[in-house]
């Protein structure tokens, strides 16, 4: 138990906790240094402000996708605790026809913001579910140009709703007791935001988000579905969004359209690039900087201001070029960053990571191979009567393999016979126009890439798609996370177990994207392994291999298969590979199958010389 | 015609390519052969101006043209047969050929496609068709074709074999043979050294990132210690 | 019927402005992979250019508009010097970003050196004229405007389908690397691109203004928000599909506001937002998929 805490939460929750202090200090300090209502004011916008910046961070961090939607959400919370909190008398004025009774509603605050983010988080899944759709299917950018979307429609509605909002020049305002009068929920908050944030980047739910963010078809291919945690990250997030943009009406004590749109999601998106948006201590950071950053723009506008004999104090400038040389700034950090560091000051360095590095316990005993698990002969997998067609083209004709759960089951044919239409077939990611897919008694033909590697048939693919970010450990763990719950029937060989496998042991904490060519093979491989599957589809292994490594690969093949006890089904043309591995082969040519049998049945058959070896 | 001294190009912190150096003479076929991950690729892309070398230099005639722009060694007379071919699927043949006559003038660019219509019969049958429905076999021709249509001095060629069954593999090396019975400069990849070095006039070969033998295919053929990149092989 | 007929025309006129604005998104999405969340700006530079010249010096709008339209090239070159050639080739992220960036440094700077007020000129007198085809009232306004965008789209389908440069640019969209290699000029293609998609933006930004009459530094986000929308429902990447998603978008736009019952009419804007969201649970790939042949 306690090994465990030490191995997981410990460094991550001093790292929140440092975090916390040295933030929450350095406002403090400003905050004594300057003195005055001014400074005490802008700290509390700075903790408020990392609050929604942390949420944010929760979501795109994680997912990878740009939200300009959360300011969006923020409003939907702040107006909801606002109709909510003020008081009945209040709201006699300001919107005595609010709709739904909403005008004699008299909640205490705290309620009111347990509501507000209720709704939200409801508002946040019904968003969520396009989002999702769109952006599995067209990539980021329409994910994103929705979240703007939704910001614009809340604005829209805040504006031209008069009777719930009160417009947009009123606005709703407060006369609930005054304004927040102690930092204590800010502060509580606050430290609950950094730590949801660091804890949902460790938690399963967080791993297969940032795999799905490395590389989303490889995600689907581990049984990972990216849609339920993009969902997942998107409602916490929400959630953490909501509640600071609550107690930012709350303290503002007055809510405009205005004040959550454009210009504060600016704010916050800048705060979150700048500091790293890949890591929670860089959101902190972000925000920080930014606050300083502004801070000092707006008093440099001021004239009795001057800092290391910098300051515009009598200079002839227009009074506007003073007043919004904020905006000036903002856009301009926006711009440079972007243009020079994209990936803000930290990138995904985390305090807490960096600690259990420097401090952690050492994890470098190799561990022994785990015992091999005896496969399962009984398990047949068959793809029968397969057509495919793309436009006027027939990529398949009634092509089709079966493979027993011991074997190893070779596809070979020339070029575009189909061979890799078929393994996308299976695997879900080409939609067959006609055909059926079966494994054991399960049919598979419709199912999703995600549910088809769940039930046990997992592949690898010809151009390598590794999660570039994480390191080999990484990048293996995210597939034993999803066996752990999908192949429980199966045992599991542990990520270390198979890393040594892989042979990757001195490479296990590089990340992905720095490994060369045969060690990114033998990672995706691995990585497939770690599934726990009934068969590996490996897709060209060899692809552009020299002969020595082909053979090599034949070992590593055969390791892994024995190891997690699962027949494989692996296309290649290379032909010393497919025959010194495989047990039967198949021959495509044209998208229907010409011959099968064993390779020597194979290597015979006049057929296949005509069509692949061009010998007959 | 072609002198690249000293390459050094690199991924990140890792050097895909060190210290090569590569030598084409006018009216030569090379051939740059070794196992996959050697650098072959790499060297042929630094060459092409796709990747910036951190060392090294490349000139063509005596020109300095190291680190220029594709577009611009395109124009000094150096075209490049991308790996997997690279054809623009949504075009028709005749447009993909178009684009490769882009640095050419209008009248040379109709002369050429004349030319390549006869070179290339399996193209002219289907002239208006989207590149994208064409068989490995007649794709790679096209990337080819399409190569030839800027009138290169030098044409370099990576991996025109790959992916190919043995028939097609055949039609390619005979086109490489008749491109060199034209009199055309190549420098070519391949991972099929067998067949590289039969067509070959001199060949280099790259294991991790370094060139480590040089000559004909005689030459080559006889040393032990690239006994892995021949193992195998086509024969 | 007749209603319907005429809500068809309203939407029609209003589509125009639309499909030009979304068909240069496209073009630019097509070469860069970049959404351009700073397409808007060439309008607010272009209604500042009308205020100094119509709203201050009495100009006429016949000698303002070829003025706007090259006010809207230059700006959409000048952006793309300044930001979007340092940053080819990054990340989605990268590039959302900075266009986004881009949107707030401009209108900085006419927050700076102008003001945050509205800016007025004259509208052409012509612009509320009407006229009677049976029961059907037609703005002479929508009639130009339909007309010209036909054109338009005429003039940039030959151009992209018979000239060097629009071939360029479609390989490009393709695959920029391998365009490169066959001697395409990434400089001159992607200039070319934000070149057209500012004549494009300067046409349809000569009716937004002609229209409305004033400019502010924050101008420019209501049509980029209408391009970029129009080029997502079309499909992105499908230049046919973002004239298409145009012409929807201004339709579905006066469909709604004339059949909304009154008391949620001012909310037309929400429920388009609210419809584009629908179309993308149902239909997330856009209205238009683009079908590329399979390379296999």
């Amino acid at each position: 138990m306690v090994e465990r805490f030490r191995a997981t939460a410990m460094f991550p929750l001093l790292a929140a906790v440092m975090l916390f202090g040295v933030f929450v200090l350095g406002g403090l300090t400003y905050q004594a240094i300057i003195g005055g209502g001014a400074a005490e004011r802008l700290i509390t916008i700075m903790l408020i402000d990392a609050i929604v910046v942390l949420g944010i961070q929760i979501y795109v961090g994680n997912t990878g996708v740009l939200s300009f939607g959360h300011i969006g959400f923020g409003a939907i919370a702040g107006y909801t605790f606002g109709i909510l909190a003020i008081a009945p008398l209040e709201k006699e004025k300001r919107v005595p026809d609010a709709p739904f009774g909403l005008t004699d509603v008299h909640l205490s605050t705290w309620l009111a913001v347990v509501i507000a983010v209720g709704v939200t988080v409801i508002a946040a899944f019904v968003i969520g579910l396009g989002l999702a759709r769109s952006g599995a299917e067209s990539g980021a950018v329409a994910a994103t140009v929705i979240t703007l979307a939704l910001l614009f429609v809340t604005h829209e509605v805040a504006r031209n709703w008069p009777e719930l909002t009160g417009g947009d020049r009123a606005g709703l305002s407060f006369r609930i007791g005054g304004n927040l009068d102690t930092r204590a929920p800010i502060y509580l908050m606050l430290f609950v935001a950094i730590v949801v944030a660091t804890f949902f980047a460790k938690s399963r739910s967080g791993r297969l988000a940032v795999a799905a963010r490395e590389d989303n078809l490889a995600a689907r291919a581990m049984g990972i579905n990216p849609l339920v945690q993009q969902m997942i990250a998107l409602l916490i997030s929400v959630a953490v969004v909501s509640v600071g943009a609550s107690l930012r009406v709350y303290q503002d004590g007055s809510i405009l359209p205005d004040d959550f749109f454009f210009n504060y999601t600016l704010l916050t998106i800048v705060m979150l690039v700048v500091g790293g948006r890949n890591s929670v201590t860089g959101a902190v950071l972000g925000v920080a900087v930014m606050t300083a950053g502004r801070e000092f723009s707006r008093r440099l506008g001021q004239d009795d201001f001057e800092v290391f004999g910098i300051g515009l104090d009598g200079a002839p400038l227009d009074w506007i070029f003073r007043e919004n040389l904020q905006t000036v700034f903002l856009g301009l950090s926006m711009l440079g960053f972007m243009l020079w560091r994209p990936k803000g000051i930290l990138d995904d360095w985390e305090l807490g990571d960096w600690m259990r590095r420097r401090f952690g316990p050492k994890n470098d005993v190799q561990p022994d191979l785990a015992e091999s698990v005896t496969s399962d002969d009984d398990l047949v997998l068959v793809a029968s009567d397969v057509d495919l067609f793309f436009g006027g083209f027939q990529a398949l004709a009634g092509a089709g393999i079966e493979a027993r759960g011991d074997e190893v089951v070779g596809i070979i044919g020339p070029n575009g016979a189909g061979k890799t239409t078929l393994v996308n077939v299976i695997t879900g990611m080409a939609e067959q126009t006609s055909g059926r897919v079966v494994l054991g008694d399960t049919d598979l033909s419709t199912s999703e890439p995600f549910e088809i590697a769940r039930a046990g048939l997992v592949r690898t693919f010809q151009n390598l798609r590794l999660f570039g970010a994480l390191t080999v450990r990484e990048n293996t763990e995210v597939s034993t996370l999803v066996a752990a719950r999908h192949r429980t029937e199966r045992a599991h060989p542990s990520v270390d177990q198979l890393v040594v496998a892989a042979g990757l042991w001195d490479h296990r904490d590089r990340r992905a994207s720095e490994l060369d060519y045969g060690n990114s093979r033998r990672l995706e491989l691995a990585r497939a392994a770690g599934m726990s599957p009934s068969f590996l589809l490996l897709d060209e292994p060899t692809s552009g291999m020299s002969d020595s490594e082909s053979l090599e690969m034949v070992e590593q093949v055969r390791t892994m298969a024995d190891l997690v006890g699962a027949g494989v089904v692996v296309i290649d043309h290379d032909l010393n590979f497919i025959t010194g591995i495989c047990d039967r082969i198949y021959c495509l040519d044209r998208g229907r199958v010409i011959a099968a049998g064993t390779p020597a049945e194979i290597q015979a058959n006049p057929q296949v010389q005509a069509a692949y070896l061009g010998t007959g | 015609m072609l002198e690249a001294s000293g390459l050094t190009t690199k991924y990140g912190a890792i050097a895909a390519l060190r210290n090569a150096s590569v030598h084409v003479g006018a009216g030569e076929v090379i051939g740059l052969i070794g196992p996959n991950g050697a650098g072959k690729t790499t060297l042929l892309n630094t060459i092409a101006g796709l990747l910036a070398p951190v060392s090294g230099s490349v000139l063509l005639d005596g020109a300095d043209v190291t680190g220029h722009p594709p577009e611009r060694l395109l124009r000094s007379g150096l075209a490049l047969v991308p790996e997997h071919r690279r054809i623009f699927t949504d075009l028709t043949v005749e447009e993909n050929l178009k684009i490769g006559g882009v640095t050419v003038s209008s009248t040379d660019r109709a002369v050429l496609l004349d030319e390549m219509k006869e070179q290339f019969p399996v193209l002219a049958e289907k002239w208006t068709t989207a590149a994208g429905y064409l068989s490995g076999g007649e794709a790679q021709q096209l990337a080819i074709a399409r190569a030839l249509m800027s009138k290169p001095r030098l044409l370099m060629m990576d991996e025109p074999s790959l992916g190919l069954a043995p028939v097609l593999v055949d039609v390619v090396f005979g086109l490489i043979e008749s491109l060199r019975e034209q009199g055309r400069t190549l420098l070519v990849v391949e991972q099929n050294a067998e067949r590289m070095l039969a067509v070959a006039d001199r060949a280099y070969v790259l294991r991790s990132g370094a060139v480590v033998a040089e000559g004909t295919g005689a030459e080559l053929r006889v040393r032990d210690d690239l006994f892995d990149t021949f193992v195998g092989g086509d024969s | 019927m007749t209603e319907l007929l005429q809500n068809l025309i309203d939407g029609l006129g209003r589509g125009s402005i639309y499909a030009l604005l979304a068909l240069g998104v496209a073009v630019v999405f097509g070469v860069m992979h970049l959404l351009n969340f700073a397409h808007g700006e060439m309008i607010t530079v272009a209604g500042y250019v009308a205020f100094w010249t119509i709203g201050t010096n009495d100009w006429s709008w016949w000698l303002v508009v070829p003025l706007i339209v090259l006010s809207a090239i230059a700006t959409s070159l000048v952006i793309e010097r300044i930001a979007f050639s340092r940053v080819r080739g990054a990340s989605d992220f990268t590039l959302l970003l900075t266009s986004f960036g881009v949107h707030f440094v401009v209108s900085a700077i006419f927050l700076l050196y102008v003001s945050a007020s509205v800016k007025t000129f004259p509208r052409p007198t012509w612009v509320a004229n009407t006229y009677s085809v049976r029961s059907l009232n037609i703005e002479v306004f929508d009639t130009v405007v339909i007309g010209v965008t036909l054109v338009t789209l005429i003039a940039t389908t030959l151009l992209l389908q018979r000239t060097m440069f629009g071939l360029s640019l479609r390989a490009a969209a393709a695959d920029f690397d391998t365009a490169r290699l066959m001697g395409v000029k990434s400089d001159s293609v992607i200039r070319g691109a934000f070149a057209l998609s500012g004549l494009l933006a300067g046409i349809a930004g000569v009716f937004w203004l002609m229209r409305a009459g004033s400019t502010t530094p924050t101008a420019g986000i209501d049509p980029m928000l209408k391009g970029v929308l129009a080029a997502l429902i079309g499909g992105l990447g499908s230049l046919r599909g973002a004239v298409i998603g145009g012409f929807a978008l201004g339709l579905a736009e006066v469909l709604l506001r004339s059949r909304l019952p009154d008391s949620v009419a001012s909310l037309t804007e929400g429920v388009v937002f609210l419809l584009i969201a629908l179309l993308f649970i149902f239909r997330p790939q856009g209205l238009i998929t683009v079908a590329h042949a399979e390379r296999v």
